[in-house]
């Protein structure tokens, strides 16, 4: 059943979002290759046309970001399944919140039960937080560590091209920015 | 029509994308090419928007992917149409044909 295998494929993404962001990452490289290729035998040289490529695809990072969020978010479309998800999450975390409290203190073996549930409920929040958000994670606080190291790969190569333009350094009478402020 | 002028109605991709793994399984870059094809190339979709559309088909059933060797050796994800994506480009395809119909009355109104 197809809906099976999208809430296998969800709880797939939830536990190791680094190899989605790798998946999605290795899909899309492939479609810019095709396009490269294409480009080639349309008779384009080879850097022209990998730039061509990287254009016609449009943002890389945001469509990368965007399908790591969607896989990441609930499979469902009903409001009201998402509200007993959360709501089951909810329980559970404060049960064990409660379950924590509760636990004697005095001895190591108590605060590092303690901890373990810090850690526990930590990471439920995170992993819940992740899933609910869609704009946060656009703008890269839950982004993975790898998505992360790639953004950062990708400005110092692929976008820097983009933003270069428009931003020189001497106007056409050879003076800097600094310099045009105090003329 | 121009081209240039041949925007996508918000929704339509989804439909065309499941028209285009209708004919077959194909990875992204065949999914895009195919549309291309089928529609005389006068709907060239922005080739990087078609990815979150197929995450969003997928994440609803309608889809499935699997990695697979593509035709120049190289490993790629392609994606097929489920029995439930069957139906819903039924359903698509009628919404459609409601919505094109309805609008054609509407401007043919003197």
């Amino acid at each position: 059943m197809s809906w099976i295998k999208a809430t296998n494929r969800f709880l797939h993404a939830w536990r190791n979002p680094d190899d989605i962001a790798r998946e999605v990452e290795a899909e899309l490289r492939f479609h810019i290759e095709m396009r490269t290729r294409s480009n080639i035998e349309a008779g384009m040289d080879p850097d022209e046309a990998r730039l061509a490529a990287r254009k016609t695809f449009g943002d890389f990072d945001q469509v990368k970001t965007t399908c790591c969020e969607i896989s990441r978010s609930l499979p469902f479309n009903s409001t009201v399944l998402k509200m007993g998800i959360y709501l089951i999450l909810a329980v559970l975390a404060g049960g064990t919140a409660l379950v924590t409290v509760n636990l004697p203190h005095h001895s190591l073996s108590g605060v590092l039960w303690q901890l373990v549930a810090i850690a526990v409920l930590a990471r439920a929040f995170i992993v819940g937080r992740r899933s609910i958000s869609t704009r946060q994670f656009a703008s890269g606080i839950f982004k993975t560590k790898r998505e992360r190291v790639h953004n950062d790969k990708v400005l110092s190569s692929d976008v820097c091209e983009k933003y270069r333009v428009g931003i020189a350094a001497h106007d056409e009478q050879g003076h800097t920015p600094v310099e045009r402020m105090f003329e | 029509m121009s081209k240039a002028k041949a925007g996508l109605l918000q929704g339509t991709l989804d439909m065309l994308i499941l028209k285009a793994l209708f004919l077959g399984p194909l990875h992204g870059y065949g999914i895009g090419q195919r549309i291309a094809q089928i529609s005389g190339d006068e709907l060239k979709i922005e080739e990087g928007s078609l990815y979150p559309g197929l995450y969003r088909l997928e994440r609803r059933g309608w889809v499935e992917s699997e990695w697979d060797v593509s035709e120049n050796n190289q490993r790629a994800k392609f994606y097929k149409l489920t029995r439930t994506g069957r139906k819903q480009l039924i359903i698509e395809e009628q919404n459609w044909e409601r919505l094109a119909s309805a609008t054609m009355k509407a401007l043919r109104a003197s």
